[in-house]
């Protein structure tokens, strides 16, 4: 027996599997279901609902897609082995973490937390050119009143399509590059405390993209991004790709979930005390941790949808017993605190890039982590105000209004260790110290306007109009996406070992935020004249906003690409990047580029905090 | 000896240039965002046909006034912080002079502040809301049944159990409650210029209460994603005298469908 171990090849069949078998795995167990499921389901009765047999397929096929990609790019291997009584070797472990692997470690199961950094990179900027192209079409068919060059169906799908996959764009953007790239040797570590769950969240991710994509074909998903039943339940089969995109990327946010945290709270460096841990890292875990109980809810959501679907069950359907008001509770338990996932760790990157850039200590530290915990705490506890107009119970809506404007307290703190750091520094002008000013603008109105939304009467008129939409866009794009860029310029020199263009990036700077402003103050007043969301022609009096909401968003487009344009450029020929090129005090600037593959070769030991900027006495 | 590097609030801070330029320019800029934030949404939302609606667009405008100071002291700081220090180029400029890394009045005073006005704004909305839910018991409004369907109105009226129009008929000053289902998917009823709204859910009653006073055709659109043709799911609403309304309402046919009940108005 030991003879055999001995002589087996280092690396057994982990070695044959790719992106590329991953693809063709799936493809071939989807078109197999698929068959089987034609041939054998039996066809419905004369009493059973239209679409049955053929959800029943398509969900069948969709998760034989996504059993033959998981085997195909070997995620199985480690969990069958285990049960076979054995575990992977050390040079198995090896070539799992992408050693001496080369451009092919990006395409495979890598476990390097750099690997799947990077992978989070470039499917950030894939998600977002998707969804800029899906918004660049709305804003299209929306050029005239009466709409029409799209039809409907298609025209709801895109909206839906723009909706849930920008959000999935969102959630990812900070948490997905910065999160597994930076935040490990930030804190000191090698690697992330489960790096096989960390290739596992990342490919989870390409494989429920293809549900979505095949949905689009199958009628594609014209509710909304929220996929309110019993609309849900009455729209193509395309909405069985929406139900199985959620379900894998929920599983995926829960796996990730799990493994910052546990990163976090047992490996950071010696030394790093809660008092001594980056601002950065909090904002990362108050996401991640949030998504920790929110995902699930959103993946049962989504199952009961499925089983009303293709089972005949009624959750959802009132007819028959079931609520639509029990869709909305679940998905907007997962829906408001999911926001925050999104917006905490912009916001905490730019605070730890505060001091940086104005050469002084962060204001306030505890205050800032007391307000990442304010919001997390409470925003558990307002999801209802999405339901205030719904008629589920008119009587919560007070106490839903309280908890709601309760969460300005906490988020008004993360306003003021931005401004008190802002004040009395020396600014550094760069594009991440302009991206603060544009999210303390972008922010305040965002949170401006929520108080008119929380507040229930406002809301009888708000409430489903473009007032909504560009309420949101002005927190999670205005806020959240700025966060997202000012990181990208901040670490791309160590992910690249190259400077981001700074000519570019300036350019794409001010027509990202100037377009933004223009598009989305342009909806905010079409909304107040009365104009509901989600539609594909309007009244003749919402003419000139549309207008103006258009032109903003050619403009952000412009922005878009120039930035895109620097990235390309400068990740291949740009200036090579000194060591720490911004004179940061945080970890992560201290290691080489290229990052050796376990970070550091001795650990560090950390003795002070990393805001310890200005002039001591 | 007060130490000047730990605290903004040492000696007599207030005194100094750079609180007192700040200072001048936190009351220019909540004057101007509070001014310019309630004319051009006040503006935008156009007139109101409903005392509903003129509580909204008062509410709006108290919010907006009350969140200027706000807004304005980061609008302040940020303008000061950019009119200040900065440093252009390649390279870090020194370290800042101080290292203040807390104040503890400052964030006491923010907290209390940022208390105070969420407390507020919770006291002025419940008060407006109190107003409206209270008008869902007026025993003096008439009832009027709403149906939802793809992609259409229907308005049951009270009293004639056979009358049913697309188009609805309120009488102007007369006290309403709606109550609103679907037949299929869920929809919003929006009273726009009246500034109600509520959901229609399919085998539900939600209900909603209005007083038009003002004599004219405003608008409904559906406010909820309901399929296809969501985008012309709109229609009018004609408010007129008593007079005209009760002729209105004599004039209509019996259509023999309608979901209007006795019992359903009494409750």
């Amino acid at each position: 027996m030991s003879t055999t171990t001995l002589n087996a090849p280092k690396v057994g069949i982990i070695r044959h599997f790719n992106v590329f078998t991953a693809f063709a795995l799936g493809a071939l167990t989807a078109f197999v279901v698929w068959r089987l499921g034609l041939s054998f389901l039996p066809a419905d009765s004369e009493s059973a609902p239209l679409f049955t047999r053929e959800d029943k397929i398509t969900l069948l096929s969709m998760i034989g897609w996504f059993l033959g990609f998981m085997t195909g790019i070997g995620a199985l291997v480690a969990p069958f082995r285990w049960v076979m009584g054995k575990d992977l070797s050390h040079d198995e472990n090896m070539f799992l973490a992408g050693k001496d692997l080369g451009v092919k470690r990006y395409f495979r199961y890598t476990t390097d937390h750099k690997v799947v950094g990077i992978q989070y990179l470039v499917i950030t900027m894939v998600i977002f050119g998707i969804g800029g192209i899906l918004a660049m079409l709305i804003r299209a068919n929306l050029g005239t009143p009466e709409g029409g060059w799209i039809h409907p169906q298609a025209y709801n799908s895109i909206v839906g399509t723009h909706g849930i996959v920008m959000i999935v764009g969102t959630i990812i953007m900070v948490t997905g590059p910065f999160g597994n790239y930076i935040m490990p040797i930030m804190i000191g570590a090698r690697d992330m405390a489960f790096p096989r769950l960390n290739a596992l969240s990342f490919w989870l991710i390409v494989a429920a993209a293809v549900p979505l994509i095949w949905g689009q074909f199958l009628g594609g998903i014209s509710t909304g991004w929220t996929a309110y039943n019993p609309l849900a339940g009455q729209s193509p089969l395309g909405m069985n790709g929406y139900i199985m995109f959620i379900c894998i990327f929920a599983l995926s946010t829960m796996v990730a979930g799990a493994n910052i945290t546990t990163t976090v709270v047992r490996m950071r460096a010696k030394g790093m005390t809660w008092n001594r841990t980056p601002i950065f890292i909090y904002g990362v875990v108050a996401s991640v941790a949030l998504a920790l109980p929110a995902f699930p809810v959103f993946f049962l959501s989504q199952i009961l949808s499925g089983m009303d679907r293709a089972l005949g069950t009624s959750f959802y359907d009132t007819a028959r017993g079931g609520s639509g008001w029990l869709y909305e509770n679940l998905f907007w338990i997962m829906g408001h605190p999911e926001v925050y996932v999104i917006l905490i760790p912009a916001v905490a990157a730019l605070m730890e890039m505060a001091p940086v850039f104005t050469r002084r200590p962060l204001f306030s530290f505890n205050v800032a982590v007391m307000g990442i915990a304010g919001i997390c705490g409470l925003s558990v506890l307002v999801w209802a105000h999405h339901m205030y107009m719904s008629g589920w119970a008119p009587l919560l809506n007070a106490p839903f209004m309280l908890t709601t404007e309760l969460i300005s307290i906490p988020t008004g703190m993360l306003f003021l260790v931005l401004i008190g750091t802002l004040w009395r520094g020396r600014l550094w002008i760069t594009v991440p110290t302009m991206s603060i000013f544009a999210l303390l603008w972008n922010f305040m109105i965002g949170g401006v306007t929520g108080i008119y939304l929380s507040d229930v009467p406002a809301d009888a008129f708000l409430h489903g109009s473009m007032y909504v939409t560009a309420h949101f866009h002005f927190t999670l794009m205005g806020a959240g996406l700025t966060g997202a860029i000012a990181s990208l310029v901040y670490w791309f020199p160590k992910m690249t070992g190259r400077m981001l263009d700074t000519k570019l990036s300036w350019i794409s700077f001010w027509f990202v935020q100037i377009g933004f402003n223009v598009a989305f103050i342009g909806m905010f007043f079409v909304g107040l004249q009365g104009q509901p969301r989600r539609v594909e022609a309007y009244a003749a009096i919402f003419n000139k906003g549309n207008l103006v909401t258009s032109i903003g968003a050619a403009t952000i487009m412009t922005g878009m690409l120039v930035l895109l344009a620097a990235v390309i450029g400068s990740w291949r020929s740009g200036v090579k990047a000194p060591i720490n090129p911004w004179q940061a005090k945080s970890l992560e600037w201290t290691v080489p580029y290229p990052v050796p593959l376990e970070n550091f070769a001795t650990l560090p030991v950390v003795t002070e905090d990393v805001y310890g900027y200005g002039r001591k006495n | 000896m007060p130490d000047t590097e730990h605290d903004y609030f040492t000696g007599q801070w207030w005194k100094r240039t750079d609180v007192k330029r700040h200072a001048v320019l936190w009351v220019i800029l909540t004057a101007f965002i509070g001014y310019v934030g309630t004319e051009v949404q006040v503006r935008a939302m156009g007139a109101p046909a409903s005392e509903v609606m003129e509580n909204v667009i008062n509410l709006m405008r108290i919010f907006t006034w009350a969140a200027a100071p706000v807004a304005a002291f980061a609008a302040a700081i940020s303008i000061g912080a950019l009119m200040g220090d900065r440093h252009h180029g390649d390279f870090p400029p020194p370290e800042s002079e101080h290292a203040i890394r807390n104040s503890p009045r400052a964030i006491a005073l923010w907290i209390v502040v940022s208390a105070l006005m969420c407390l507020f704004a919770l006291v002025v909305g419940m008060i407006a809301l109190q107003k409206d839910d209270r008008s869902l018991l007026d025993a003096k409004a008439i009832h009027i049944n709403v149906v939802g369907q793809q992609w259409a109105w229907n308005y049951d009226y009270p009293g004639s159990a056979g009358v049913r129009s697309e188009v609805l008929h309120l009488p102007v000053n007369q006290p309403v409650v709606f109550h609103v289902t679907s037949k299929d998917v869920k929809h919003s009823f929006w009273l726009v210029q009246m500034g109600v709204k509520v959901d229609a859910n399919p085998g539900v009653f939600t209900e909603t209460a209005v007083t038009p006073n003002k004599i004219g055709t405003f608008d409904i659109r559906c406010a909820e994603l309901c399929g296809l043709l969501h985008a012309y799911m709109q229609n009018k609403v004609i408010v007129e005298s008593k007079a005209d309304y009760e002729s209105w309402l004599a004039s209509q046919p019996d259509t023999g469908k309608t979901t209007w009940t006795e019992e359903k108005a009494a409750a």
